[in-house]
């Protein structure tokens, strides 16, 4: 159904509140809807035109958002890209973002649920990053760009609303992330010597799309010296493989990121598959890095085909095949590249836009209602 | 005074759920008794008291106990398919 009077008519899909600003976050807060900062009201206007930019019908899951299993209808994922202060356009990217994160392979219950500090995280690629403002570039990662910061808020939100990732009850991060307010990022293919992740992923590159990564933050990699590719590849690695990262432990699919610097530098002597190749066989950790306890009941039981007696010079690998390495560039300039680790029982998933014909989306516009 | 707005509610319900507790009586040669151990670090330890436990408190004929590779993870199939052929009840622990 898409009338959305109707809809808003069901038993607890809408609530009267005062309309002043403050009464309303007021109202937010005591319910708990939110991440903490001041939302913008999801009224019945601003939800319809936010709807106005969705091709399914607003009452039918896209997905269950877990832990809670929280069903994510277009009408309940409208009301929280609202709040995060989304442009209705961003909505069909939003959309197909929560669709991707909630496949099987990431494990977002895990993602959601654990004591570790990850979060999902979001590049796009494709047309939809231009038509859309999306930053790539300079401070990718970092605060200015609407569409970066609204379209990952309205991601969290819907995770704390509809799955229900509520701090200290849903997700038991002994930490959290900076990453838990915000985080989705494009890809800087116009600075990028290779081809683009979606395309990596099999997709075809006029396909709009996303990666979601069950992450870390990114950790910085500084090679301001180094004058080739084999120089910069081996400072790389030498940040992959430390001894308290999940994907020491687990058979994990991490993520680097180059900045475009660096990736040109690296290009020139290897592809892409050349660079993981590479990446994969010195990313490594020698298992007298680890405490005692660590070989005995980690490594032992992990890898224990591989290393059923672990010695101190055997090594750890970050990435176990260089396949399961992502590469993607990012960034503005400077000698920086970054290396982001996963929760380590979560893949990546990569899944292009498209209409709900099957169709690959030229731009958001198809999915506006006629 | 204000003016009031209607809001499009955010959240999602929680799922309805069922209620699982069912009585059933000892089998006469004791219960077969199934251990899932999610490798959590020190579940082996908790598992092997509440195990402790319940033979301490009824007729146990069997114990078999598994253990699943990942702590996030589902146990795959065959882990499943074993827990079910050869358990009446199948205990499993978290820790952290």
């Amino acid at each position: 159904m898409s009338n959305l009077a109707q809809l808003l008519q069901a038993s607890g899909a809408s609530i009267e509140a005062d309309g002043d600003f403050d009464s309303v976050n007021a109202l937010m807060m005591e319910k708990g809807w939110g991440d903490g900062l001041p939302v913008v009201p999801p009224t019945e206007a601003r939800v319809a035109a936010m709807l106005e930019y969705c091709d399914r019908p607003w009452d039918q899951p896209v997905a269950k958002i877990p832990p809670r299993w929280g069903e994510a209808t277009p009408l309940r994922l409208a009301a929280n890209a609202v709040m995060a202060g989304c442009e209705p356009r961003y909505f069909p990217l939003y959309l197909l973002a929560i669709e991707a994160m909630c496949e099987e392979p990431l494990n977002l219950y895990g993602v959601q649920a654990t004591t570790h500090l990850c979060a999902p995280l979001v590049i796009v690629n494709g047309p939809v990053t231009k038509e859309l403002g999306l930053n790539s570039g300079h401070n990718a990662f970092g605060p200015g760009n609407r569409a970066n910061a609204t379209i990952g808020r309205a991601i969290r939100l819907a995770l704390l609303n509809i799955g229900g990732a509520i701090p200290a009850l849903g997700d038991m991060s002994t930490f959290g992330s900076p990453a838990k307010y915000s985080y989705l990022v494009a890809e800087n293919e116009d600075e990028s010597p290779w081809e683009p992740l979606h395309v990596e992923r099999g997709l075809p590159r006029e396909a709009s799309a996303v990666t979601v990564i069950g992450a870390e933050c990114p950790h910085n990699i500084n090679d301001h010296e180094s004058l080739d590719g084999e120089g910069l590849l081996t400072t790389i690695a030498g940040t992959m493989a430390v001894s308290g990262s999940n994907d020491i432990y687990y058979k994990a699919q991490p993520l680097v990121i180059m900045g475009p610097e660096h990736a040109r530098t690296i290009a020139a002597a290897y592809s892409k598959d050349e660079a993981k190749r590479f990446l994969q066989q010195h990313a490594t950790l020698p298992v007298a890095k680890l405490s005692r306890d660590n070989i005995e009941r980690r490594v032992k039981v992990t890898w224990k085909d591989r290393l059923p007696d672990p010695k101190p010079d055997d090594v750890l690998y970050a990435v176990q095949r260089p396949e399961d390495l992502l590469i993607a560039v990012i960034g503005g300039a400077g000698k920086h590249s970054a290396f982001v680790p996963t929760f380590g029982a979560t893949l990546p998933v990569t899944r292009a836009l498209k209409t709900e014909d099957g169709r690959l989306a030229k731009s958001v516009e198809d999915f506006r209602r006629r | 005074m204000n003016q009031k707005i209607r809001l499009v509610v955010p959240e999602a319900p929680s799922p309805q759920s069922v209620d699982t507790t069912e009585t059933r009586a000892v089998a006469k040669g004791g219960i077969r008794l199934g251990v899932l151990d999610n490798s959590k670090g020190n579940a082996d330890h908790l598992l092997k008291f509440i195990v402790d436990g319940v033979k301490a408190l009824l007729p146990v004929a069997s114990v078999v106990s598994l253990r699943k590779d990942s702590v996030s993870l589902p146990a795959p199939a065959e882990i499943l398919d074993r827990l079910a052929a050869e358990s009446d009840y199948v205990i499993t622990a978290m820790a952290d």
